[in-house]
């Protein structure tokens, strides 16, 4: 027996298939392969069926059900708790790089001003900068340095967002390595899905996509370290283990994401013995 | 295909992508479409409006509108959703194009809306992509023809796309392809090679 999505053809006769739109993007997604040998669809054979008159018909039909079916997958792919997470980290990390931009730019233009101004031997956090230039700038260079500020202020409460929406979604890859880490993880992976499914050995290298290519290219020093090294177990850690301890961490990492996906719900058990080997690798290395 | 002069174009309902206009018909820009290239560079396979079109990679549904513009039916097979959201905005407004989300490795998944067709064109990012081909090819009429777009950097980048190009061409006529031609799609997009080829039983 052939399926299609208009009937079954059986012995050279067609059961035509009946239902609303809905039943039909569920006998599409749904029929088994068949044990004969494939024959290509033919047209015809939906006309036989009483399906519809002519080719003009049956496109028709076809186009209804396919953008029906398409809608419905396109759906059901952001249905996923991730799919919004994933934006959010991802405009988290742009937000960031206007901000260091526009920062820049207003820095130089401030400078033009104030000849005697410099940047050196202060000990002062960016966003003070920022908020002197304010203070002390009429007309635009003023309203700049407000938006930035603006900016600062919006990035902090996504930052938050970001944090306590991964702690729901991802809860044991976030408790390892924190939230918004995690969230970055898994926005380079491209979900929960895709991070679920790499090997530890690619979570531990995820981000460091220029080191690694390189390193395939033109076989310099593989990375010890992508995003982890966002982790302070990782950059904490004394340049001589910090291979180690980013392997390690990447390993429970990589179990974590599986838990995750498939459990969605914090394992403690795993979590305690996870933490004590990552403490262990840290500690017991750096002597 | 219709040229105006030395420009391409395609005869259709515009403002797709905001592409230009030449009278009525739409400018097909070969250095925004691959298969657009081809007919620049080389011969490609002449479309035409009795054909039936399984298009793998759909993407955005760009190229796609310009082949649909020429030909009875195209069957767009995309994977990812974001695109896919732009593709069934295509299709919305295009009587003949039938968007399918799927993945172009299992065909199994969709032969139960896609038709033999007579043309088979593939432009995705993939490291297999002579194996994907060979695994549409079931679809492809007997005489039909086969576009292969070649991301060269997709397959490996470690590999020279020269080696990519040979060992490619090596598979297909291994899997019974006649390779009909092959050329770079140079100027116009960078390490991107068309091969085009007929099945060579039938």
């Amino acid at each position: 027996m052939q399926s299609y999505w208009f009937g079954d053809i059986r012995d050279g006769r067609c059961l035509p298939f009946a239902g609303d739109t809905n039943a039909f993007i569920h006998r599409i997604s749904s029929i088994p392969d068949s044990t004969e040998p494939f024959t290509p669809l033919d047209w015809r054979q939906a006309v036989d069926c009483g399906v519809c008159t002519d080719r003009c018909d049956y496109l028709s039909r076809l186009q209804v059900i396919c953008i029906a079916a398409a809608e419905r997958s396109v759906r059901e792919y952001y249905g996923g708790k991730d799919a919004e997470l994933l934006q959010m980290v991802r405009t988290l990390d742009e937000i960031d790089t206007v901000i260091n931009l526009l920062s820049e730019r207003a820095a130089d233009w401030y400078m033009v001003r104030h000849p005697s101004f410099s940047r050196k031997y202060r000990r002062v956090p960016a966003h003070i900068l920022i908020r002197t230039m304010r203070e002390k700038s009429r007309g635009a260079l003023g309203k700049v340095a407000g938006e930035i500020e603006q900016l600062g202020e919006m990035r902090n409460t996504l930052a938050k967002e970001v944090s306590a929406q991964a702690n729901a979604v991802m809860p044991n890859t976030s408790a390892l390595i924190g939230g918004l880490v995690a969230a970055r993880l898994m926005a380079t992976a491209g979900g929960l899905r895709p991070l679920s499914r790499l090997p530890a050995s690619a979570i531990q290298v995820l981000g460091a996509k220029t080191a690694l290519f390189a390193h395939l290219r033109t076989h310099t020093p593989a990375p010890k370290h992508g995003i982890i090294f966002q982790h302070r177990r990782v950059h904490n850690a004394p340049r001589d283990i910090r291979g180690r301890v980013a392997r390690v961490l990447a390993g429970k990492l990589a179990i974590a994401a599986r838990l995750d996906y498939f459990r969605g719900a914090a394992v403690p058990a795993f979590l305690q013995s996870a933490q004590e080997k990552i403490d262990i690798t840290f500690e017991g290395n750096r002597s | 295909m219709i040229w105006v002069g030395d420009v391409l174009v395609s005869p259709g309902e515009g403002g797709v992508y905001n592409e230009r206009m030449l009278g009525k018909a739409r400018v097909w820009e070969p250095y925004r479409s691959k298969l657009s290239a081809l007919y620049h560079v080389g011969k490609g396979i002449d479309l035409d409006p009795s054909m039936r079109v399984l298009y793998l990679g759909a993407a955005n549904g760009t190229t796609v509108s310009h082949v649909a513009d020429y030909v009875e039916v195209v069957y767009a097979v995309e994977f990812a959703p974001r695109p896919m959201q732009d593709l069934i905005e295509v299709a919305r407004r295009r009587k003949n194009v039938i968007p399918i989300m799927a993945d172009a490795n299992q065909p199994d998944r969709y032969t139960s809306v896609v038709e033999a067709v007579d043309l088979v064109y593939q432009d995705v990012a993939q490291p297999d992509q002579a194996a994907i081909a060979i695994r549409n090819s079931i679809f492809l009429r007997h005489g039909g023809s086969l576009i292969l777009m070649l991301k060269t950097r997709s397959v490996d980048v470690r590999k020279k796309p020269s080696d990519v190009f040979d060992e490619t061409l090596a598979v297909l006529s291994n899997a019974g392809f006649s390779v009909l031609e092959s050329v770079w799609l140079a100027p116009y997009h960078q390490d991107h090679a068309a091969i085009v080829c007929t099945k060579a039983d039938g």
